[in-house]
């Protein structure tokens, strides 16, 4: 039974973890920017959220104020720090540094608004009950798989069956051709910031409500979007999220055969790994050396 | 004459800026340098604010009774809560500001500083950290905060009388936890109880479902935590919520307002030092009373730490400032030496000569977001 | 005052002995590595165990520091040959993660979190050289000979290889040079130069922790390599001298109010890194590309 718990609480974890990284994942592919202030967008999503929840706004405009304020940070950062990057055409750990620069920034003005102490939105749907014997499952259970799969079906549909979405994928392989058919790869990018902060928004609430809140909290993010977007494979939505997912539930299931201390770094153990013996992920294509 | 000008160029600094006030206390020609060395940032500085508050509210008193001939000038250094950060502030308050008297906090912070503060002849003040070496760590390092042995060991009656006998751990795997660990276990035996399971975290995880659940296999009466700042409350909360129902314990630590505050906090059951505010001795009532106007809520163990670190050097230096000696440290230490009992708030302060300081146990419980003494 | 000076400027030489390292790594061999702060932790536990245990020769533990960093750079060069670029940040991210849970498992050799305490103070054949000017004195010493090595070595044909590696691995490839050899040469070249700078790290503090070997670290020595310019002699020393003098310049600041003195260091020393980035991309001593 403890092996069926530490499953389900993988799959909660997981499923947070999945958003976020595909939205990572689509950024990147799109765009070829290493996002790393993708945990930014998340932290100002999530304390977006709590701040309007404590005003005593209903969920719904809570949730619609962080997906506004995580869309224009994503915009922001495209606009303001990546592309006068790219014309200079700065390395990509130019891009590496002022993104971390941007997370710090972040970091400090939410600790400044916010204070430095853990922050949580209470909701009577976090509580765990007992389900079976000994398996304890809360109803944000649900929530949070439901609104991943709607999520991840939405954005998916999005890439497949729309205009933009399919400039979107094809913007990675060749950019030339897009031109050809008459897309501007600016404005693509900006679709790519935009819906990829944008899926930072679902994991930003639902760990508000659950694990709660910090203003060091970007930081964990934006490792396990990273690790998860390299296990998928970089650049494939689909990898990143079955990473993300995979992620959550080996950081769970370890603790029933490691020390409680390998919990979180077994997610990289994992990264580790699949660099070292399959680099090209999940659902990547193959790199070259 | 120097006095008059340093006036006039405070007047003018304050018209031109009131941001530039500061200055104004930098600029007193021989006041009592006084350094912090707290977490400003990053997950534990909630502890800076809370420590800085406490060592404020004494130098207003200290300042209104005009205990010292000299103002009091305090320099804030930010330690990260790292032993880099707690080195280089050191090094900066002992060398450029010329503290003789530096108030700190945190296990790593302390250790790192301890040497360097040594060398330098500035006594240390811990009034936050409880990692059980902090004891005899340097002649100049003194605790005015019980450390976590003695914590543990004032719970364990407690779990006696109330048959909570299989006791989990869930601990940081630094000074502090592994503390915990060895006095639980060894102490649990002799009140016939045993620590059934003992788990060890990374300092900045912050999921816990998986660690409540082999809580949860382990079957024990009470879950004890030992940990700091945000994380705890990140314990509390996912520990409830993934069912596990038996009470929870802890040490000083969860005497935060942001631990207390949280409604999955209820009935939290920790250990710290006596802190009875309704106690009718002089020091304790007057802080009492201006806290509770002052911030317009109950002070907690770590404002009186502090406030009690800060106050130490009052009554110190006062001491030395009436015997016409200098107040560096190497004469603090001495004074310090000489009259060992001090008037604190929450009773008399008593020193050991390891830098140790014992105080009255109690145990408390969290009750409508408030700690209340139990027993 | 002029303590205060000698220490800092202790510190700075040596992290100028680790920035110069890692841009051994980024700088010639383009090997992009965020686990620069695990080789400087190894240095420094073995040059800690070395004076705990035997000799508080602060020779011998640079030596020992070095070689045990350059005995285990394997575990870098081992992805380093596999992958590139963004998939290589992210093994050694993986990595990174891994080694701060081993630092703080390994309470034998580590001591935890509780750390090394006590190191004796630095002797150099027998003579006292703890006290601050005299040690200054050697850590300059130690910086201007391993500057002169990586000068000849870089200007040499090893260097030379080595940067049209960088450059074009399959040309360099096709010209008949041993890409493996040469790699794992320069990845254990800095990162023995890390293991130096840790070893100095540890007798500079009297006591090593993990959290002197986080990420954060890693992250903080390679924005002074990319900040400070790559590839340049002096880049990795100037961004050393802007990224730790500017924290402790900011403290003297006046006007920040005690309890808000950490978030507005923060902010500012964020933003100095994004701007810089933006506005000199290719790094301070690096010209405009």
């Amino acid at each position: 039974m403890l092996f069926l718990q530490l499953l389900v609480s993988g799959i909660q974890t997981g499923a947070i973890y999945a958003l976020t990284a595909a939205g990572f994942a689509l950024i990147f592919g799109a765009t070829r920017v290493f996002h790393v202030a993708h945990g930014a967008t998340f932290a100002l999503a999530g304390y977006t959220f709590l701040a309007l929840s404590q005003a005593g706004f209903p969920w719904f405009l809570g949730a619609g104020a962080a997906l506004v304020v995580a869309v224009a940070f994503g915009l922001f950062m495209d606009f303001f720090v990546y592309r006068p990057i790219q014309r200079h055409e700065g390395s990509f750990f130019t891009v590496f540094v002022a993104a971390f620069g941007m997370s710090i920034v972040v970091q400090s003005l939410i600790e400044i608004g916010f204070g430095r102490g853990f922050a949580v939105v209470a909701s009577p749907l976090t509580r765990a009950h007992e389900v079976l014997p000994g398996l304890y499952l809360a109803d944000i259970f649900w929530v949070a798989i439901g609104v991943a799969l709607v999520m991840f079906g939405a954005v998916t549909l999005f890439l497949e069956r729309t205009r933009l979405g399919i400039g979107l994928r094809a913007l990675s392989e060749n950019p030339e051709l897009l031109r050809a058919f008459g897309l501007s790869s600016r404005r693509l990018s900006m679709v790519a910031f935009g819906l990829g902060s944008a899926l930072a928004v679902p994991g930003a609430v639902l760990t508000a409500v659950t694990s709660g809140l910090q203003p060091a909290i970007s930081a964990q993010v934006m490792l396990v979007s990273l690790a998860a977007a390299v296990v998928g494979g970089i650049g494939s939505l689909r990898g990143a999220a079955l990473a993300g997912l995979l992620l959550g539930v080996v950081e769970n299931l370890v603790v029933s055969v490691l020390d409680t201390q390998w919990s979180a770094a077994a997610g990289f153990v994992v990264l580790f790994a699949f660099i070292l013996f399959k680099p090209s992920g999940l659902f990547g294509q193959a790199v070259a050396r | 004459m120097l006095h008059r000008r340093s006036l006039l160029a405070a007047t003018a600094l304050g018209l031109a800026s009131p941001l530039a006030a500061p200055r104004l206390a930098r600029a007193q020609a021989g006041a009592h340098v006084i350094g912090t060395l707290f977490p400003m940032a990053g997950p534990n500085a909630e502890y800076g604010g809370i420590f800085t508050s406490g060592i404020q509210l004494a130098i207003e008193h200290i300042t209104a009774d005009k205990m010292l001939q000299r103002p009091i000038d305090l320099r804030a250094q930010d330690s990260q809560g790292t032993p880099q950060g707690g080195a280089v502030g050191m090094t900066k308050l002992a060398n450029v500001d010329r503290a003789p008297y530096v108030l700190l906090g945190f296990t790593g912070v302390s250790k790192a500083a301890a040497p360097i503060g040594t060398r330098n002849k500035t006594v240390m003040i811990n009034g936050g950290g409880v990692g059980p070496d902090l004891a005899e760590l340097s002649p100049y390092f003194w605790n005015v905060i019980p450390l976590v042995n003695q914590e543990v060991q004032a719970m364990l009656p407690w779990l006696q009388a109330q048959k909570l006998l299989k006791i989990a751990l869930v601990y940081v795997d630094d000074p502090l936890g592994t503390g915990v660990l060895s006095e639980l276990k060894n102490g649990l035996p002799g009140i016939g109880g045993q620590l059934v399971g003992s788990f060890s975290i990374p300092p900045a995880t912050q999921q816990f479902a998986a660690i409540a659940a082999r809580v949860r296999d382990s079957k024990p009466d009470a879950v004890y935590f030992a940990s700091y700042g945000a994380q705890q409350s990140q314990i509390v909360k996912q520990l409830r919520d993934n069912g596990v129902s038996q009470p929870l314990l802890t040490y000083s630590g969860g005497s935060i307002p942001s631990v207390q505050a949280l409604p999955e906090a209820e009935g939290l059951v920790l250990s710290g030092q006596a802190a009875d505010w309704t106690r009718e001795d002089p020091v304790t009532k007057r802080f009492v009373t201006d806290w509770r106007a002052k911030h317009n809520s109950e002070p907690t163990a770590y404002h009186q730490n502090y406030y009690n670190g800060m106050r130490l050097f009052g009554l110190l230096a006062q001491g030395l400032e009436k015997a016409g000696k200098p107040v560096d440290g190497e004469n603090l230490r001495e004074e310090w030496l000489r009259v060992k009992r001090f008037a604190l708030v929450g009773g008399e302060g008593v020193f050991e000569e390891r830098g140790t300081m014992s105080m009255p146990m109690q145990i408390n419980q969290v009750r409508g977001g408030r700690s209340q003494k139990i027993a | 005052m002029t303590a205060y000076l000698i220490n800092l400027a202790t510190l700075a030489t040596i992290f100028g002995i680790l920035a110069a390292s890692l841009n051994v790594l980024i700088g010639y061999a383009g090997i992009f590595s965020i686990a620069h702060a695990v080789f400087f932790g190894l240095g420094a536990y073995a040059g800690a165990q070395l004076a705990l245990q035997f000799i508080p020769d602060v020779l011998l533990a640079c030596l020992a520091g070095g070689a045990i960093s350059a005995a285990l750079s394997l575990c870098l060069a081992l992805p380093a040959l596999r992958v590139r670029g963004e998939y290589f940040v992210a093994a050694s991210l993986g990595l990174q993660m891994m080694a701060v849970t081993v630092f703080s498992e390994a309470h034998s050799l580590t001591g935890g979190h509780g750390g090394l305490v006590g190191i004796p103070p630095a002797t150099l054949f027998g003579a006292d050289v703890s006290a601050p000017a005299p040690f200054l004195g050697f850590a300059l010493a130690v910086l201007a000979v391993l500057l002169l090595a990586v000068r000849l070595l870089m200007r040499g044909s090893f260097g030379r290889a080595l940067m049209a590696i960088r450059d074009s691995e399959s040309a360099a490839e096709a010209f008949g040079k041993d890409v493996r050899a040469l790699k794992t040469l320069a990845v254990a070249l800095g990162c023995a130069m890390a293991g130096v700078a840790g070893a100095l790290f540890a007798f500079y503090m009297a006591f090593v922790n993990v959290e002197s070997f986080t990420l954060e670290q890693s992250i903080l020595v390679m924005a002074m390599v990319i900040i400070g310019g790559t590839a340049t002699l002096a880049g990795p020393l100037l961004g050393v001298l802007l990224l730790l003098l500017l924290p402790a310049g900011l403290s003297f600041l006046p006007f920040i109010p005690p309890t808000q003195i950490g978030a507005v260091q923060q902010l500012i020393y964020g933003l100095a890194m994004t701007l810089l980035m933006i506005f000199r991309p290719a790094g301070i001593a690096g010209g405009r590309r």
